[in-house]
């Protein structure tokens, strides 16, 4: 089990230079039977994960039997939003159990936050180089 | 599209002149920088911070759904 994984930011638009790099982390999202590969923004300032509404179901989860509403702020407010349970696993890490706001929004990028991203993940930016490095507090032998 | 012929010319100057040519770029990275946040454009900020209610309701959720893992 790896103590630290390294990746590069990756750019959303080249033509807009330098300022288009984002740290942006590859990793598998799992629900029963399916699923899916995606790029979580890592956002620290973000209290919360968020997965847009077309990747849940893409996962298989059905609005309606999502019972825990949510009220977030900023941009989402205005978007209803409801709390799911995620297996993710993240390059060669063990799984972890990832709980997400599942908004209404379709345009919003995945974002990994405080909760509870940061809380199962240590983060190390190094943005003049463009890089990043995840580590797992939890699979340190 | 950066043609062979000038990363050729690059990789064959001497360290001083790729460190000049280094510095020109960066110059030229920087001035482009300041035009790329136009007034006449909306830039969406997506990030839920200060969420904490939500934060909480999903750590509650969460405990809960590891409790009954180990049960």
């Amino acid at each position: 089990m790896p103590n630290k994984q390294l990746y590069s930011f990756v750019s959303t638009d080249l033509s807009l230079g330098e300022a288009s790099f984002r740290p942006s982390l590859p990793l598998n999202l799992v629900h029963q039977q399916n699923s899916v590969t995606v790029s979580g923004l890592l956002d620290t300032g973000a209290s919360v994960n968020v997965i847009p509404y077309l990747a849940g179901i893409e996962l298989g989860y059905i609005w309606e039997q999502q019972t825990t509403s949510l009220n977030l702020t900023g941009n989402l407010s205005q978007y209803e939003a409801r709390v799911v349970l995620i297996q993710a696993i993240v390059g060669e890490f063990k799984p972890v159990k990832l709980v997400f706001t599942w908004t209404q929004a379709t345009h919003v990028p995945i974002i990994l936050g405080q909760v509870n991203f940061f809380m199962e993940f240590d983060v190390c930016f190094y943005r003049s180089a463009c890089q990043f490095s995840v580590s797992s507090p939890h699979s340190v032998s | 599209m950066v043609s062979a012929e000038l990363i050729s010319t690059l990789k064959n100057l001497n360290r001083s002149d790729k460190f000049q040519i280094m510095q020109i770029l960066i110059s030229e990275l920087a001035e482009q920088e300041i035009d790329l946040i136009r007034s006449d454009q909306d830039y969406p900020v997506w990030s839920p911070y200060d969420a904490v209610e939500a934060a909480n309701t999903m750590l509650k959720v969460l405990k809960t759904a590891k409790n009954q893992d180990n049960a």
